[in-house]
């Protein structure tokens, strides 16, 4: 590959620097993606693999040895009634904050693209996005804080508009807590709904709507039969992200409740945090964490397949 | 469509409807009603940050003494300021470190063909999908063994983990944008394929380099989880879960909490006011372009 007409180097310093880059360019896969790769097999695939492992290994008191015993946890973890009940406040918790999301989502889109200026566009867009830029546990602190039962201020405004005539306690009922924590979660996740739905607004072409204008196309025709095929692969995407990101969510759930009341909010993720991390009990959370990535491999399948799809589609 | 069975009446009557929903009225009250939810929160803590650890007791809206106190005992007196200053190194040397490593990865999987190509990258899109929830013991564990808990070298390392994939992905949606001609013209010139990648490719995708290195610094800025697990020690701790862990206190000092959460959210804040735009191409990077 070398060039025949290259000056040869005089000095062993520049010999060593043509080899090298002749070396580089005779392999440029190798050395542009080579580091990559090889970082993501260590500090990835070996992770991996050792919850694999660790997945198959009881634990013993306090963590401080193992035996191997392959199916032993996930056995227990089949018959823990309290993992089913964790499965459940998942659930409830990724689709709640799923379609609180979306919904806002879509219809803050909707608002948006109707915004004729850019200028008064671009900034409520930035406005918008602030609370997906808050780090996480702050988010948490901040719903937490808010919702209080003696110092929040949501009870402060409720008591003064006359809807609620003593402090109600959002955070010690189980019912309450969960709603709150949907929509702490659901407020860092309304941004990304939004942006990813009005990219999709946003490439329909124009004369769609002037033709459904011409044929007397009522607004809500025209949002079904135009808008919304238009818009399904984005909102698809954005619903699939969003709701296995809150399908695995741990910050805000930690942050604003812990988990409690009595484990009225704890999700997967608390759940193998409490087992792996506080109670070492390392066997048992690795069998929980192999349980949450199934389930997610199987929804990632899905969404690698469409995004696959999409790809395929502009290089064709 | 429809005014066929609809009659021109009804059809009347409903647009109207439809009209008072589409009109700017509508559409701003709306948004005015988002923005303040969105914003409402934040705004709550600012103002909280303002008043001292009792007068929260106080139930006032605003702060009636506005004080700079609170800052203060979070900053100094609990020693957050070493929070904000491993939260910077943390983040800054995370996102060289993907950077580096996830921009030529990038263009490698928009440009050139190798053995199971597809299926590499098929990887580097499920490494991203997969819950860091389930490496968090293992990562725990690894870390111990190796001696890197309660390190910043250890939260880098997880969030190289993190935000790589992510970051090869965007890079090569934003790279498959130019045409492969540019560097064959520019091999024709005498570059070297390495050169051409550095000297020509590059500086035309700078803007999506761009919004990779923000949404990067972003995400780790806001990380807590990996954060949290590896370290909770003050010689390494991020802002994060310094913050959180006022809640840890018997009595928890609100206001100083708010002061924390609002040194926090400032740096977020600021990148979003002024890189939005970047923000908006990293976040749908991956969508239809």
């Amino acid at each position: 590959m070398s060039d025949v007409y290259r000056r040869v180097p005089e000095t062993t310093f520049g010999r060593v620097k043509q080899l090298v880059s002749e070396f580089a360019n005779d392999h440029v896969r190798l050395v542009l993606l080579g580091p990559a790769l090889v970082s993501l097999l260590v500090i990835f695939i070996y992770p991996v693999a050792y919850l694999v492992w660790s997945s198959m290994q009881r634990t013993l008191a306090f963590g401080v040895g193992a035996e191997f015993a392959p199916t032993a946890n996930y056995a227990a973890m089949v018959e823990d009634p309290t993992f089913w009940s964790a499965v459940e406040k998942t659930l409830t918790y990724s689709f709640g904050s799923f379609a609180v999301s979306m919904l806002a989502g879509l219809v803050i889109a909707l608002a948006l693209n109707n915004v004729v200026r850019k200028r008064l566009r671009d900034t409520y867009t930035t406005l918008i996005l602030l609370s997906w830029a808050v780090p996480l546990s702050i988010v948490g602190v901040t719903w937490r804080w808010m919702f209080n039962g003696q110092l929040g201020v949501v009870n402060k405004i409720l008591r003064d508009v006359g809807l609620l005539s003593q402090n109600f306690s959002w955070l010690a009922n189980p019912d309450t807590a969960m709603a709150v924590v949907i929509m702490a979660d659901a407020w860092s996740r309304i941004p990304f709904a939004t942006i990813i739905i009005l990219a999709g607004l946003q490439s329909i072409p124009q004369e769609m709507y002037d033709a459904a204008r011409v044929d007397g196309a009522t607004t809500l025709q025209t949002f079904r039969h135009v808008t919304l095929p238009y818009l399904r692969p984005s909102f698809f995407v954005a619903g699939l992200i969003t709701w296995m990101f809150a399908f695995r969510a741990f910050a805000i759930p930690f942050s604003t409740t812990g988990g409690g009341p009595a484990s009225a909010t704890e999700v997967l993720a608390i759940y193998i945090h409490r087992f792996g991390i506080e109670l070492f009990d390392f066997g048992f959370a690795s069998a929980v964490s192999m349980f949450l990535v199934g389930v997610t491999l199987i929804v990632a399948g899905i969404y690698v397949n469409v995004i696959l799809e999409q790809i395929s589609e502009i290089e064709a | 469509m429809a005014s066929k069975d609809l009659g021109i009446e009804q059809y009347r009557r409903r647009q109207r409807f439809w009209n008072v929903v589409e009109s700017p009225y509508v559409v701003h009250l709306v948004l005015f009603l988002s923005v303040f939810f969105i914003v409402g929160p934040l705004a709550w803590e600012l103002l909280t940050s303002f008043k001292t650890n009792q007068a929260v007791y106080n139930l006032t809206y605003l702060p009636r003494e506005p004080t700079l106190e609170s800052y203060y005992i979070a900053l100094f007196d609990r020693g957050f300021w070493r929070a904000v200053v491993n939260s910077i190194i943390i983040a800054s040397a995370s996102t060289v470190a993907v950077m580096i490593l996830g921009t030529p990865a990038g263009y490698v999987f928009s440009r050139y063909r190798f053995p199971f190509d597809n299926l590499v990258f098929t990887f580097v899109l499920f490494t991203r999908l997969f819950p860091p929830i389930g490496l968090v013991v293992p990562y725990y564990r690894i870390m111990r063994f190796f001696g890197i808990l309660n390190t910043r070298t250890g939260i880098v390392i997880a969030y190289v983990y993190l935000w790589l994939p992510l970051v090869i992905y965007i890079m090569r949606n934003f790279f498959i944008t130019i045409p492969q001609e540019l560097d064959e013209a520019a091999r024709v010139d005498g570059c070297t394929k390495i050169q051409a990648f550095r000297h020509v490719v590059f500086p035309v995708v700078l803007p999506g380099f761009a919004a990779g290195t923000i949404l990067t610094f972003l995400y780790s800025w806001r990380e807590f989880l990996f954060a949290f697990t590896v370290s909770t020690d003050l010689s390494s701790m991020t802002i994060p879960v310094a913050t959180y862990l006022f809640v840890g206190d018997t009595s928890i000092q609100w206001a100083s909490m708010a002061a924390a959460a609002v040194v926090a959210t400032i740096p977020s804040a600021l990148v979003v006011f002024f890189f939005q735009r970047y923000i908006v191409v990293g976040l749908t990077g991956g969508l239809k372009r």
